[in-house]
């Protein structure tokens, strides 16, 4: 999109900041910095604004606030997120009111780091977020003028990084119902993600010494398949899966915390059990206590059959279902 | 010609007929019948003679003169005691001084002068009159047939407590209808003197309908004020008669200044007071009090409007004057001060009277300065005005009842409760200051009018009108805001309700539309007659006006692409919105409701305030008026 | 002399490059004022094209249809002008224009928008009786309301109208929306109000109101123009100056409240207008 580089303004909401990344905010305005050049406007509006950008960690009344700002901010926008504790918390990150960093309410597209975080980072960081914006003004416009609608896309192995972020986001709040971070989602490494899409498990399989029974190649892909959810251009639901003889093996299926409730999930495992026409057989799996995905995949038609400890705390349960 | 005269006596006579025979009629069902008979009757009538070849005319009354007098010197006498018994009983001394100096006046004149009271012509038609008469007799018809569902609502539903005195109030509507024509009609000016009081007590009786203590109060002001100018209007009679042997009219316009000054001025006082002008304003916010077909009829279109009818015709007599200055003084300062008092109050009607007097001003202010340019400006008010603000006061009269409140504030969201009549009084509010409709034509004319003759006065006009731009804005937007998604009001309107208001909305857009054929088929020769040139807008300026009045008629089509492709959300209440637009989270987690509320300047402007500078700016001024006249 | 219709075309398409060419200077100037650099001259015509691209949001469906009216009359009331007609027409249609402005921030149905609507409503009672007065004082001098005689007027008006001159800068402050009288809305980062009157408005609808802001600006510096017509060179430098002079005391002046406001508007119509009228009908 011509222009949107030239002409960003800006949306500058303290959540719960001590206001030194305000101030730091702010001082960009000023003349020693002066973000004016580049055509920043502080404007106060969201309905006026392209970036929203968050100081300050997430509490209780400005869980709300972000999310109603956020979604009076029309299309193209981009979050950015200033500062360790809008990052994640930041040293406030256990306190008893704290629920996060800004990713746990709204996408966010770049962190900014630091405590406070610096004038020039802050700029840095909103030059980053341009080049974020027109990527996603160019990503919508060709997928054909979608605004506000739901894609379900194949994900290749340049969305890594924000899948990861995705994850990291999603499962805050799985984290927070067992009060245990050890989710293996939360560990996950980029590099890990990334080799994830080049597994071939199917080959792993027949070399574990199982029957190679591969009928159809392209029935059964022989690699990770990645599903991504797009709206106007940035991925907010991912699930993958992959495929061993007859049996299709789901896992992470994730949406942000924002779009959640709205029947993403669901779609999401619907599109992934369509990337494998050739197997009889679905298997996923996720924490005991996750009563929503539970009920979810009873509803699309899995059973549970098996449960496997992990940790003290946190208990796999397996479902399955056979396709019909 | 015969058939005007006798059209023009059918025009008089058949209301004041009609009204007898509704004083009676208690089923509701004939009174329909009557009512709508005699108003298609009116109607017709009004159209036939506006439309008749060459309709000006004079003509002498073909009745008898002799029991024509007499029965008309009965019908005074018994109103003047009528009053004095009123004036005793409220003990109201004013009342029945005022009352025993003019009756006594005219009496003693009547008995002394006795046969020398001839008049040539006692009935004329002329243009002016013919205007006058189409406004008595369209705007004032649809008033009536309005005033059939909505005095059955008044009484069934809305004001249970009041006494239904229905037979009494169409009666009175009628036989003033037929004493308006009279008035306009009449060379004669004892006849019409007769008119006017007739009026005036029509005012009276009809503002204490209610028989409130409020509207009793309110009705005896109103008698007073009248009164003194009926005195006025008798003392100019006796004058004139005495200075120049005649009772005419034409032959008062016609005089030269030296003559007709005194009893110009005179009735201009008259005039003043009858058209409520400061420092006489109170009686028609008083007047308020009274049901809505009242309001509309006698306290903004009609009655009101002989008052300044008056005032423009004494335009040749007193133009360039002293006296023509003060006039012209009352009428600035009123319009002035009754546009910004109107932006104080959010009472409706209160509203609508303010507007009705500051309108008014500006017609007497034309009529002081009493050029061609100025009465035909004046005129073309006249006629808009009597159209758009008798919309507008029947449109808040259906919204006071749907409503249960006079509010403003109470309007919120009209636009979707009563999407209908919302819309009509969006045209009525356009059609009262809002380019390219009638009124902004009018106030052009003016302002032209009064830069070529005297240029100091146009500072009342300039603030004036920036006044009445705020609070006709600020009303138009409190009825398009929508805070909370409404439910439709249950807004049936009766058949005269509808009538009129679908009516008056289609005359609203017709008289800017047709604004050039009504101002060189009526106005235009009648200040051609009188003054032996006129005036009229441009060609050009015609063309833009057509231009803008596309604009505006296309606006509504515009709502063909209502809503494509737009998301909606809320609106900013600082990201603590709860429900849509309607409640934010406030301090202490608690909700607060979205309150939009209008300026009302009460720190800065003051009603009662206003009222006493205007009443004594402008009694300075008529003191002035006086000594100008008799010195 | 250009004929109409090449003149109204040169109007239509020249007026909001020159409009927006002066909202950048206006900026940048400001940037230099506060000793920081600015933006690029260009600035507005990115944010518009930029406003142009985004998605269309809105709380009453019916908002943006306002200020599509809003854009067309007041382009329409910058054509009027330039054709030569009747200045009191002229003045006629920005208001209706202005009310459209008005309607739909009312429409728009927010807290921000709400006030920002009355405030407008504020600044035109406040800067109408001084514009009717500067016609009047016009007509007085040239005996015509028209602007090609206006225009074509052998001696320089502003000799004969210096009061209404001066009056009229006051109220252009109010009417270019800048401190002490940006009461309804403003550029800058005052954002006590939000952003007033367009706060609800976003997108194309934000573009177009910005379009109608630069065409209005062409206007009313034409109109400055107008008081040195017979020399134009004159006139054109004094129009420069006197939007320069609106951005110097833009940036020197806090807002006013809006009573002031007020207040100071009607005493200087009626004191330097109403005088300057007073003046010349005396020496008539």
């Amino acid at each position: 999109m011509a222009g949107i580089k030239q002409s960003p303004w800006i949306l500058h909401y303290d959540a719960s900041s001590c206001n030194g990344c305000d101030i730091e905010t702010l001082a960009c305005l000023t003349p020693v910095f002066d973000v004016e050049r580049l055509g920043v406007i502080n404007t106060g509006n969201p309905k006026h604004a392209d970036i929203f950008l968050v100081t300050g960690a997430v509490n209780e009344q400005s869980r709300d606030v972000i999310r109603n700002l956020y979604r009076q901010m029309p299309e193209p926008k981009v979050v950015i997120a200033i500062g360790a504790c809008a990052a994640t918390g930041g040293v406030f990150r256990e306190c008893y009111n704290i629920s996060g960093g800004v990713d746990s309410v709204i996408p966010v597209d770049v962190f900014v780091p630091g405590c406070a975080a610096r004038p020039e980072a802050i700029i840095d960081g909103v030059v980053q977020a341009l080049a974020v914006l027109e990527q996603r003004q160019l990503d919508t416009a060709t997928a054909g003028g979608s605004v506000d609608q739901v894609l379900y896309l194949r994900a290749q192995k340049s969305n890594a990084p924000q899948i990861l972020a995705l994850q990291k986001a999603a499962y805050q709040s799985e984290a927070g119902i067992y009060g245990d971070e050890g989710f293996p989602a939360l560990q996950q490494t980029l590099e890990e993600l990334e080799d994830e899409f080049d597994r071939r498990p199917n080959r792993e399989a027949s070399c574990l010494g199982t029957q190679e029974t591969r009928k159809d190649p392209e029935k059964t892909p022989n690699h990770v398949v990645f599903i991504k959810a797009v709206v106007n251009g940035r991925i907010i639901g991912a699930v993958r899966g992959y495929a061993v003889d007859d049996t299709a093996y789901l896992s992470r299926v994730i949406v942000h915390p924002y779009f959640q409730g709205m029947g993403i999930g669901r779609r999401l495992t619907e599109e992934i059990e369509t990337a494998f026409p050739g197997v009889k057989r679905f298997e996923i799996f996720t924490g005991h206590r996750n009563e929503r995905n539970l009920r979810q995949f009873r509803k699309l038609g899995y059973q549970e059959f098996k449960t496997e400890p992990f940790t003290p705390a946190i208990r796999w349960i397996y479902l399955q279902k056979e396709r019909k | 010609m015969h058939v005007v005269m006798t059209l023009v006596l059918a025009l008089i006579l058949v209301p004041i007929a009609a009204g007898l025979v509704l004083g009676v009629i208690r089923l509701d069902a004939l009174r329909k019948v009557v009512v709508g008979v005699v108003t298609l009757a009116v109607f017709c009538g009004t159209l036939a003679l506006a439309a008749w070849p060459a309709p000006v005319d004079s003509g002498v009354v073909p009745f008898n003169h002799y029991w024509l007098n007499l029965g008309m010197l009965l019908v005074e006498i018994g109103m003047g005691l009528y009053v004095i018994v009123v004036g005793v009983r409220s003990r109201r001394p004013l009342i029945v001084a005022l009352m025993l100096a003019q009756g006594g006046l005219m009496l003693w004149f009547e008995l002394t002068q006795g046969p020398r009271l001839e008049a040539a012509h006692d009935l004329f038609v002329d243009n002016f009159s013919l205007i006058m008469a189409l406004i008595n007799g369209v705007v004032g018809g649809g008033i009536c047939l309005y005033a059939l569902g909505y005095m059955r609502e008044y009484h069934e539903v809305a004001h249970r407590d009041v006494p239904d005195r229905r037979p009494f109030f169409f009666a009175l509507l009628f036989v003033f209808m037929g004493a308006m024509f009279g008035l306009v009609f009449a060379n004669n000016l004892m006849w019409l003197f007769l008119f006017w009081e007739i009026t005036t007590l029509c005012s009276f009786l009809l503002i204490g309908y209610t028989q409130t203590p409020e509207a009793r109060r309110n009705a005896l002001r109103a008698l007073v004020m009248n009164l003194a100018g009926g005195l006025a209007f008798a003392l100019a009679i006796v004058w004139f008669h005495e200075k120049a042997d005649s009772i005419e009219l034409q032959t008062l316009i016609a005089s030269k200044q030296s003559l007709a000054l005194v009893p110009a001025a005179l009735l201009c006082f008259a005039g003043i007071t009858k058209s409520a002008q400061l420092p006489f304003s109170s009686w028609l916010l008083g007047a308020m009090v009274a049901p809505t077909p009242v309001s509309a009829l006698l306290h903004s279109s009609t009655m009101v409007k002989a008052g300044v009818y008056l005032v423009l015709r004494m335009a040749p007599a007193v133009t360039g004057t002293t006296v023509g200055l003060m006039v012209a003084l009352v009428g600035g300062v009123t319009f002035v001060i009754g546009s910004m008092a109107a932006i104080t109050t959010s009472e409706a009607k209160r509203v609508l009277a303010w507007s009705t007097v500051a309108n008014l001003g500006l017609i007497v202010l034309c009529g002081g300065i009493g050029t061609g340019e100025a009465v035909w400006a004046g005129m073309l008010l006249i006629v808009f005005h009597a159209v758009a603000k008798c919309l507008l006061f029947l449109c808040v009269g259906v919204v006071e009842h749907k409503l249960h409140s006079r509010d403003i504030e109470a309007m919120s969201g009209l636009v979707v409760n009563l999407p209908r009549v919302a819309v009509m009084m969006l045209v009525g509010m356009a059609g009262m200051f809002l380019a390219p409709f009638g009124m902004l034509i009018s106030k052009w004319a003016v302002l032209k009018a009064v830069v070529d003759a005297s240029p100091l006065l146009s500072v009342f006009i300039v603030f004036g009108s920036s006044a009445t731009l705020f609070f006709w804005v600020k009303w138009m937007g409190k009825l398009l805001e929508v805070v909370e998604p409404q439910r439709r009001v249950k807004g049936d309107l009766a058949l005269g309700e509808s009538i009129a208001l679908y009516g008056l909305s289609a005359a609203t857009f017709l008289a800017c539309l047709f604004f050039p054929l009504i101002s060189s088929r009526f106005i235009e020769p009648y200040v051609l007659s009188v003054y032996g040139q006129t005036a009229s807008l441009g060609q050009g300026n015609l063309l833009i006006m057509t231009i803008m009045m596309i604009f505006v008629l296309l606006f509504p089509l515009s709502f063909v692409w209502y809503g494509r492709g737009v998301k909606v959300v809320d609106a900013y209440l600082g990201g603590a919105n709860v429900r849509s637009g309607v409640g934010f989270t406030g301090s202490a987690s608690q909700v607060q409701e979205v309150n939009l509320h209008n300026y009302y300047f009460r720190g800065l402007l003051d009603e009662a305030g206003l009222s006493r500078c205007g009443i004594i700016g402008c009694s300075i001024v008529l003191a002035v008026m006086a000594a100008a006249a008799f010195v | 002399m250009i004929s109409l219709p090449f003149r109204l075309l040169i109007y239509l398409i020249a007026g909001p490059v020159v409009g927006g060419l002066l909202a950048g200077w206006d900026r940048r100037i400001s940037a230099r004022m506060q000793s920081r650099r600015g933006p690029p001259i260009f600035q507005p015509f990115y944010d518009v094209r930029k406003l142009w691209q985004k998605q269309s949001i809105v709380v009453r469906r019916s908002q943006n249809f306002y200020i599509l009216f809003f854009l067309l009359l007041v382009i329409f009331t910058g054509a009027l002008f330039f054709a030569g007609s009747d200045l009191l027409l002229v003045i006629f249609a920005l208001t209706l224009a202005a009310i459209f402005f008005v309607l739909g921030a009312y429409k728009a149905s927010s807290p921000y928008s709400f006030i920002g609507a009355e405030r407008e409503l504020i600044q035109m009672m406040a800067y109408e009786p001084m514009i009717l007065l500067t016609a009047i004082g016009m007509y007085m001098v040239t005996k015509s309301f028209y602007v090609h005689d206006i225009a074509s007027h052998a001696t320089l008006l502003v000799l004969a109208l210096p009061g209404v001159f001066l009056g009229f800068l006051y109220t252009l402050e109010i009417k270019f929306r800048k401190s002490p009288f940006d009461l309804s809305s403003s550029h800058h980062a005052h954002q006590e109000l939000v952003r007033g009157i367009t706060t609800e408005f976003s997108g194309r609808a934000l573009a177009l109101v910005e379009i109608a802001h630069w065409y209005e600006n062409v206007f009313l510096l034409g109109w400055v123009y107008l008081f040195f017509a017979s020399s134009p060179l004159l006139g054109v430098a004094v129009s420069l100056l006197v939007f320069v002079l609106v951005i110097l005391t833009d940036n020197v002046f806090a807002r006013l409240k809006w009573q002031t406001a007020l207040r100071s508007a009607w005493v200087v119509a009626a004191v330097l207008g109403f005088g300057n009228i007073l003046v010349l009908s005396l020496l008539r």
